[in-house]
Order: structure tokens, then C-alpha cells, then sequence
């Protein structure tokens, strides 16, 4: 017997063994759930770090903007100011209570702010509203991660460690959108979800509002190749998306339906594969709110049976939530052409059109 | 002779082991090559320009500038200029 062929025996025994203890137990679940969970645990790691990075830049947010014992005011803000989704088992009147449970719950945060702040300029409360917000959504995911994490190893539930390992990318995807985008809300700079707005401003010229229609909701008024153009879109600069819903709903009912067509702007989520920037129209309400404002819209038209455009600015979350790119700009400046080449062709000379400029207004008048 | 030696059964061992050991180390591997990005400078810029004759420029952001503020009179006189746009414009290649 040479050395050489002992080893080789024992190794095939060895061999043996681990493919028992592999195929006929759980062993290798246990090492793949540690192996999982581990995982999660050093991405949490670096949403923890998102999260308490985020909250040290809206401290000093708050501090600035004039508030005591800023990082208080913040924990009182994340945890609460929840809302819960009406029942929707019976959809009678759904859509009202769900705008009544959303006003309610802005007037409340809206309160919550003032209270602290005193008497600041509404684009500052504007502004320290959506950073809060944007905190207690980091809040939200952190707490959310964890407890699968820890229900997962309470009770050894391997797939669903699995599954949130396998999440977890684009969770911090998520995440590291929402914690940039403290930057541009903290600076007041524009992003890319007010390309809706920067179409109706340029729409309109860069002029000044007529007047407050609704509640944080500007109307323009402008003429482009002798067609009467109305324009709607959040109040700004400070962080705020109004309620172009309902403005709209008053503004056709001022004009009593004489209105020839609407046409909504609006980023939209671009798949994967399309260019940030791209810009394509259709038919229908570009907005995505919860639901009221978005059938507000879709009732008005219906309802003087106006013909309603939607035209969108694609981009990726994270854009849509960060500062202004260039690309995007580009976008916003091939949306205007559309919108303005669609009213000269599919408005009368002599008729109106209503344009609403759909988004978040921050670091847009 | 040594070569009589060894068995070709260690040698199909040996060779399996370097090619798990390997595959295990293929993502580290990988995130090596790719972890040379080229540098990206951020900058944010402004357009300030005249809504009626079309006269426009871009020049460097300042805090508290945002889209529809005045900021002087039109150069050609026929009214004021206006911050028309701010965005990222992104260079890419050392500074
Ligand atoms: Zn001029």
C-alpha cells in the first residue's frame, strides 16, 4: 500500500459522508440561512447608516430653518402621522373617504409643523414637511427589513431570509434614492419629478401666477399661437405637489366646460431599458397620486367630455427623486415642444386648453 | 517514481477542489476588474435667460435661486431676465 491511495480512500469516504449529511438533512439550509442572513445584516448595516446620515442632514435642516430641539421634533414626526387605506371591500364612495383620510392627515402634519416652526413662509414649512416625510419613509424601510430578518430567524424560515437577501438590492435601491434626495429638498434645487411643473412654467413664460386657485395650487394664464392656454401647477418653490385634482375640477367649472382640451405633464417610472429623458404622449391623466386627484381628473374630462392628453418625462426613481439632471432638462425641453405642437395642432384658434403640470414644485415658483 | 506514485484519483480530487475554490472566488474576482470607474465631476448649473427675445446664458447655481426668479433686466432692454432652468450637468474625466 502506497501513501497515495490511502489518502485517496479516505478522501472517498469522506466524499461519501458529506454528500449524506448534504443531500438527507438540512444542514446546508442552516449554512444558506446564515450565509442569508448575514447578508441582510450588513445591507442593514448600510441602511442604518442611510437613515442616521438622513437625519443628521434634516437636523441641521430644521435647526436652520429656525426650530428647537430639531432631532425631538423629528422623533415625534417619523413613527406617527400613519394612514390607514379605507376599506375597500365596499367601494361605495371609496374615493371620498380616501380624500378625506389624506386631507386630514396632511392638515395634521401641516399643524405638527407650524407648531414648531412659528411663523415661517409656506415654502420653508413646505420644505421641512417633505423632509420629515422623507426621514420616516427610511424609518419605515429600516424597521421593515429588520422584521423579516428577525422573523425569519425566530422561525428558522430560510425562504423568507432568501427572499429579502434577494430584495435587498433593490431595497437599497429604495433607500439610496430617498436619502439623496434630502439633498436637493435641504437645498431647495429642482428634481426630476418637477418636469411637470418646469413644462407649465415655460408653458406660460416664466410669468407670474394669476392667482391661487386651491389651497398650494397656482393657475397661469398665457397665449400660445392665439389659443387661450390655462396652466395649473403646485405652488413653489418650497417642496409641495398641491392638489391639481381638484383645481382642475374648479377651474372647468368657473369655465363652465367651455374647454377644448386638457393636457397633463408628468414624470414617469421609464423600464429598464429606456433612456432617461425619453418623452412620450398618450391619452388619459399623468399623475400618480393615490387616487383622488388622478379621478378628479379623469371626472371633469369625462363629465364635459374634454379630450384629455398625457404627456411624460421618463426617468428612473432615483432621478425622479434627485436633483435635476441635464438629460432630464433635455426631456422637459422636448415635453414643451409636445405639448405646445399638440395644442396648435388639436386646438382651434380662438379655443382654451388647460395644461397641468403634474409633480413636486420644489425650487419652481 | 514519483509519477507512478500518485494516483490519478487524488489528481481528479485536487483538480475539483482548485476549480471550486475558484468559482467561489469568481464574484471577488470580478468586482476587482470593475471597481476602476471613471471620475465623475458634478456641477450645478443655472439658465438665466430673456423670456421675450430669447437672449440666454448658463452659469453657476447660487443658493436660494430657483426657477422664475428675476434676476436683472434683459441687456437688449425690453424687460427682465429670468432664471429659466437648474440642473446637474455631469463631466466625466479628471478635474
Ligand atoms: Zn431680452
Amino acid at each position: 500500500m502506497n501513501g497515495g491511495s490511502e489518502v485517496v480512500s479516505y478522501l472517498i469516504v469522506l466524499l461519501f459522508l458529506t454528500s449524506l449529511l448534504m443531500n438527507f438533512t438540512d444542514i446546508p439550509q442552516r449554512i444558506q440561512l446564515q450565509r442569508f442572513s448575514s447578508f441582510v445584516r450588513r445591507k442593514l448595516y448600510v441602511l442604518e447608516e442611510m437613515e442616521s446620515d438622513a437625519r443628521r442632514k434634516a437636523v441641521a435642516y430644521l435647526s436652520a430653518a429656525g426650530i428647537r430641539e430639531a432631532s425631538k421634533v423629528l422623533d415625534g414626526f417619523v413613527d406617527n402621522f400613519f394612514l390607514i387605506r379605507p376599506v375597500e371591500m365596499e367601494p361605495t364612495d371609496i374615493i371620498k373617504r380616501l380624500r378625506h383620510l389624506i386631507r386630514t392627515r396632511e392638515s395634521s402634519v401641516r399643524d405638527y409643523v407650524r407648531r414648531v416652526l412659528g411663523t415661517a413662509e409656506r415654502s420653508v414649512q413646505y420644505s421641512v414637511e417633505t423632509v420629515l416625510e422623507v426621514v420616516s419613509v427610511l424609518r419605515l424601510l429600516n424597521k421593515l427589513v429588520r422584521h423579516y430578518l428577525e422573523l425569519g430567524l425566530k422561525h428558522n424560515n430560510w425562504i423568507l431570509v432568501m427572499q429579502l437577501a434577494i430584495q435587498m438590492p433593490e431595497i437599497l435601491e429604495i433607500a439610496k434614492a430617498y436619502a439623496n434626495s434630502v439633498d436637493a429638498f435641504t437645498s431647495g434645487m429642482p428634481i426630476g419629478d418637477g418636469a411637470g411643473p418646469l413644462v407649465a412654467k415655460m408653458l406660460v413664460g416664466w410669468g407670474e401666477p394669476r392667482r391661487e386657485i386651491v389651497e398650494g395650487t397656482d393657475l397661469y394664464e398665457a397665449e400660445v399661437e392665439g389659443r387661450k392656454v390655462y396652466a395649473i401647477k403646485a405652488s413653489g418653490p418650497g417642496s409641495n405637489v398641491g392638489w391639481p385634482g381638484e383645481a382642475l375640477e374648479k377651474l372647468v367649472g368657473e369655465l363652465g366646460g367651455a374647454v377644448d382640451r386638457i393636457i397633463t405633464v408628468d414624470a414617469a417610472l421609464k423600464l429598464e431599458s429606456e433612456e432617461t429623458g425619453e418623452v412620450a404622449y398618450g391619452t388619459g391623466a399623468a399623475i400618480g397620486d393615490l387616487g383622488p386627484e388622478k379621478i378628479a381628473i379623469e371626472r371633469v374630462a369625462g363629465n364635459y367630455s374634454i379630450p384629455l392628453d398625457a404627456v411624460v418625462v421618463k426617468m428612473s426613481e432615483a432621478e425622479a427623486l434627485g436633483p435635476l439632471t441635464k438629460k432630464i432638462h433635455e426631456g422637459v425641453v422636448k415635453a414643451y415642444e409636445v405639448v405646445r405642437r399638440t395644442i396648435v395642432e388639436k386646438v382651434r384658434e380662438g379655443g382654451t386648453v388647460i395644461v397641468v403640470g403634474v409633480g413636486n414644485t420644489v425650487g419652481i415658483r | 517514481m514519483l509519477v507512478q506514485q500518485v494516483n490519478p484519483l487524488l489528481i481528479l480530487l485536487l483538480a475539483a477542489l482548485i476549480m471550486l475554490s475558484l468559482m467561489a472566488l469568481m464574484p471577488w474576482l470580478f468586482s476587482l476588474s470593475r471597481s476602476r470607474s471613471k471620475a465623475v465631476r458634478e456641477e450645478v448649473v443655472e439658465l438665466v435667460g430673456c423670456p421675450k427675445c430669447g437672449h440666454e446664458y448658463s452659469r453657476k447655481y447660487e443658493r436660494g435661486s430657483y426657477v422664475g426668479k428675476e434676476v436683472g433686466a434683459c441687456p437688449r432692454g425690453d424687460g427682465p431676465l429670468v432664471v429659466k432652468a437648474i440642473y446637474v450637468e455631469r463631466h466625466e474625466g479628471p478635474e
